[in-house]
């Protein structure tokens, strides 16, 4: 930890998610108002001291909404990329360890659907399952699913041969305790760092899904949805896009910047 | 006459978070034109840091404190990055240990040793190539011009090295830096390297610092001798007076972890029954299934064919042979994780092959790999890795395992504490203690060791082998020694099986090595072993 931190790569990263996780955590109790009150009297308003990041185009404060929307911008990121490490880890693993027929056909089917990209393929599954945030949560997993695969797969593969899984092996170990205290282990720490460089990306295509209509729905405050709601008042009150958008940058910096400096901290090969 | 290189009163520190860790002290050496010093030490000795010194590339925490070292006239601590960039394989070549890693995989051979030359001298490509095609001919290989188009994953190991040399003496240097060049090859191809590097060094007047850990074979190629020991030198003179008398304690224990096959290690041989009999044992890899056949996939590959031996109980059998020889193929038949034709016997149980052992067979053989940071699970503290074999093989109970671990710790020398750490927190030594720790939790009657020193140092290595005679003595364990070690094998084995290309074409009592009707290849092996 005291390595990663001298990091400046790592020090900016982490400030950035300390500042996400404080307004996912207290957001809502932090907002100076509700975040769906009306303020008729002051309709796209620029920053001022009372209301600190402006309004919107129905005078709701962007501040409250921004803070309140942290926690279900943020969270659907978080839990898309976990469900869908969990079921590709799942898959690669079970893909690596057997080998043979089994390997070959699911690797085969994860290879066309790695061709799809990962948006478009979100959007086929938003289409076919309906709208609603839930839906686009498991969209995303789903097209997260191969490529995480893909990555434990590998690294399995690379592990099945090492001497301390053929001792283990040679020494008569069942198959579970070579496959979860063996193995795994020893696999999790890419695909740790897979993961967290895709939340970055499933808040920017939770995003991309609220803005195209397709995730959270109205009122909520979705970051996506904002900048999709606010975008015709653009020429006349830029905040109302600029402080969603900032928000979305920062957590997806932010998340970026940890997971290369996690990267390069835990691959053997970049340490130097 | 100008030294070809001086260090002068030179100290080496690294800066690490509990401050300035001190690698080198006070190093003075001299190294005239054409002459040969070779620098011993074991492992963490400072060696390698002294050669990165050498050719500045160190690392961006290192510290230089004192002193100077100096090229010739140059004084290269004063130097600009540009000029160091031009000097290196211009004035300073270097040959690695592992030629497979100094040479860029992407690159035909010739163009990488023609690119040195065209770097640091005004040639025309063709030029160049010519003079490349002469220089490797020079190092023995034997048809020049095919090797030149080859990738290097396309010739042997002992070729890629001799490449490497060609390109480390293509400029005519001042001085070569040699780093255990000899290490990643087999016995009979790392004899032809070190005649070449005499010959080489015969023709052309050039420097050498030769790194090693081996004293004794320093002292076959070298003028002078420096042994460094705690990143200071201990002791510097003529190379055969180091060896014949050596005066600091650094260069005695060196000296004595040179394994001397007239000093025999092994006791008599018992004479007891047959332990493992091995009959007609042959594995073959990467058999294609039907439709691998008829897609045209490669045929399969033989890697140990009809091998046939036996093993008494007690006894040690020491296993010899270029790597690919197939020695590691059939420790895997043995242990079960390759499936093999033939027979084999062992312990009064017949099996034909291969696929998974009984309970029995596995407690009573045991494996011993030859790279502990592979054979030990780095996320696993050392309490689970001993503690397994103990739940599988003596159902110890739970509340038991711990006080048995570290009985183990115990048994092969290591202090209670260390149970709680992991592989990463011990020494290359320390980790296959452990490993040889876990071998022999249930007192097996056979141990199969495969290559298990040859990633240690000379050192290291005497004190492992001390260690296992004396396990084996204790447990009336057989064992099953694979190396490529001759002296070592001599020194250990009671008798020796050599293998030459997957078939088994030797065996007999160590003590017979020089024997009149021995096969070719042994004969070629003792002799590389001697130089």
């Amino acid at each position: 930890m005291r390595d990663l931190l001298r990091q400046p790569n790592f020090r900016v990263g982490f400030c950035l998610l300390l500042i996400v996780a404080i307004a996912v955590a207290f957001g809502p109790a932090l907002a100076p108002y509700d975040p769906q009150a009306f303020h008729a009297q002051a309709r796209l308003q620029p920053p001022s001291a009372t209301f600190w990041l402006g309004t919107d185009q129905f005078g709701r404060d962007l501040l409250s909404r921004v803070l309140t929307g942290a926690r279900p911008t943020v969270l659907f990121g978080l839990g898309a990329t976990a469900a869908g490490v969990a079921a590709g880890a799942l898959i690669g693993l079970v893909a690596g360890v057997s080998g043979g027929w089994v390997d070959a056909i699911v690797m085969r089917i994860l290879d066309g659907l790695v061709a799809v990209p990962d948006l478009l393929f979100a959007l086929l599954i938003v289409t076919i399952l309906g709208n609603g945030a839930g839906n686009a949560l498991l969209a995303v997993a789903v097209a997260f699913t191969p490529g995480l695969a893909r990555i434990t797969r590998s690294t399995v593969l690379s592990l099945r041969g090492r001497d301390y899984v053929v001792a283990a092996r040679a020494r008569g170990e069942g198959p579970l305790w070579i496959v979860l205290c063996e193995i795994l282990p020893n696999a999790m720490g890419p695909v740790i760092i897979e993961a967290t460089i895709r939340v970055a990306f499933a808040v920017m295509i939770g995003a991309t899904l609220g803005f195209l209509g397709l995730g959270a729905q109205p009122p909520s405050t979705e970051w996506g949805l904002m900048v999709a709601a606010a975008r015709q008042y653009m020429a006349r009150n830029i905040w109302t896009v600029l402080v969603p958008s900032v928000a979305i940058a920062m957590v997806a910096m932010g998340f970026n910047l940890v997971g290369d400096a996690l990267r390069d901290r835990l691959d053997p090969r970049a340490r130097r | 006459m100008t030294a070809a290189l001086r260090i002068s009163d030179y100290a080496l520190g690294y800066r690490t978070r509990r401050g300035v860790t001190p690698a080198l002290r006070g190093i003075d050496l001299a190294i005239a034109p054409g002459e040969t010093l070779g620098l011993v030490g074991a492992s963490g000795s400072g060696k390698t840091s002294l050669a990165w010194a050498i050719l500045r590339l160190l690392p961006g925490n290192a510290v230089e404190n004192a002193g100077g070292i100096t090229l010739g006239h140059d004084a290269l601590r004063a130097m600009r990055p540009r000029e160091l960039t031009r000097l290196r394989g211009r004035r300073i070549g270097m040959v690695f240990q592992d030629p497979s890693t100094s040479l860029n995989p992407a690159m035909r051979l010739g163009d990488q040793v023609i690119e040195v030359m065209r770097r640091h001298q005004s040639v025309t490509r063709e030029a160049a190539a010519k003079h490349a095609e002469a220089l490797l001919e020079r190092t023995g290989l034997r048809d020049p011009r095919a090797i030149m188009r080859r990738f290097p994953h396309e010739v042997s190991g002992g070729e890629k090295q001799r490449v490497v040399i060609a390109t480390a003496f293509a400029c005519r240097p001042e001085l070569i830096l040699f780093d255990e060049p000899t290490t990643a090859l087999d016995v009979v191809t790392a004899g032809q390297i070190l005649a070449l590097f005499a010959e080489l060094k015969a023709e052309m007047p050039v420097a050498a610092l030769y790194i090693s850990h081996d004293l004794g074979l320093v002292g076959r190629i070298a003028d002078r001798v420096a042994v460094l020991d705690g990143g200071q030198i201990v002791e510097q003179g003529p190379a055969a007076e180091v060896l014949r008398a050596p005066r600091s304690a650094a260069a005695r224990r060196l000296m004595d972890a040179v394994p001397d096959p007239a000093h025999r290690l092994a006791g008599p041989r018992p004479d007891t029954t047959p332990l493992l009999e091995v009959r007609d044992v042959s594995v073959t890899y990467g058999r294609p299934g039907a439709l691998g056949r008829l897609l045209g996939a490669p045929a399969a590959v033989t890697a140990a064919r009809e091998a046939t031996f036996a093993v008494r109980a007690g006894e040690t059998l020491g296993i010899v042979g270029e790597s690919g020889s197939g020695k590691s193929t059939l420790a895997r038949a043995l242990i079960g994780v390759a499936a093999y034709t033939g027979r084999v016997r062992f312990a009064d149980q017949d099996r034909v092959g291969g696929g998974a052992m009984p309970p029995a067979w596995r407690r009573d053989l045991q494996i011993i790999f030859q790279n502990p940071d592979a054979s030990l699970n780095p996320r696993h503290r050392i309490a689970t890795i001993l503690g397994r074999p103990l739940r599988l093989y003596r159902k110890v109970d739970r509340a038991q395992i711990r006080t048995a671990t570290i009985g183990m710790l115990g048994e092969v020398g290591l202090p209670p504490d260390y149970a709680d750490r992991y592989p990463h927190e011990l020494s290359g030594g320390e980790k296959q203690r452990v490993a040889i720790a876990r071998a022999f939790a249930a007192s097996p009657r056979l141990v199969i060791c495969d290559e298990v020193t040859s990633a240690l140092d000379m050192v290291v290595q005497a004190d492992i082998v001390r260690l296992l005679l004396a396990l084996q003595a204790r447990h009336g364990t057989a064992c099953l020694f694979i190396t490529h070690d001759i002296a070592l094998v001599r020194q250990m084995a009671h008798r020796i099986l050599v293998m030459y290309r997957g078939a088994v074409v030797d065996q007999f009592d160590a003590a017979a090595f020089n024997a009149a009707d021995r096969h070719g290849y042994t004969r070629q092996l003792l002799a590389a072993a001697h130089g």
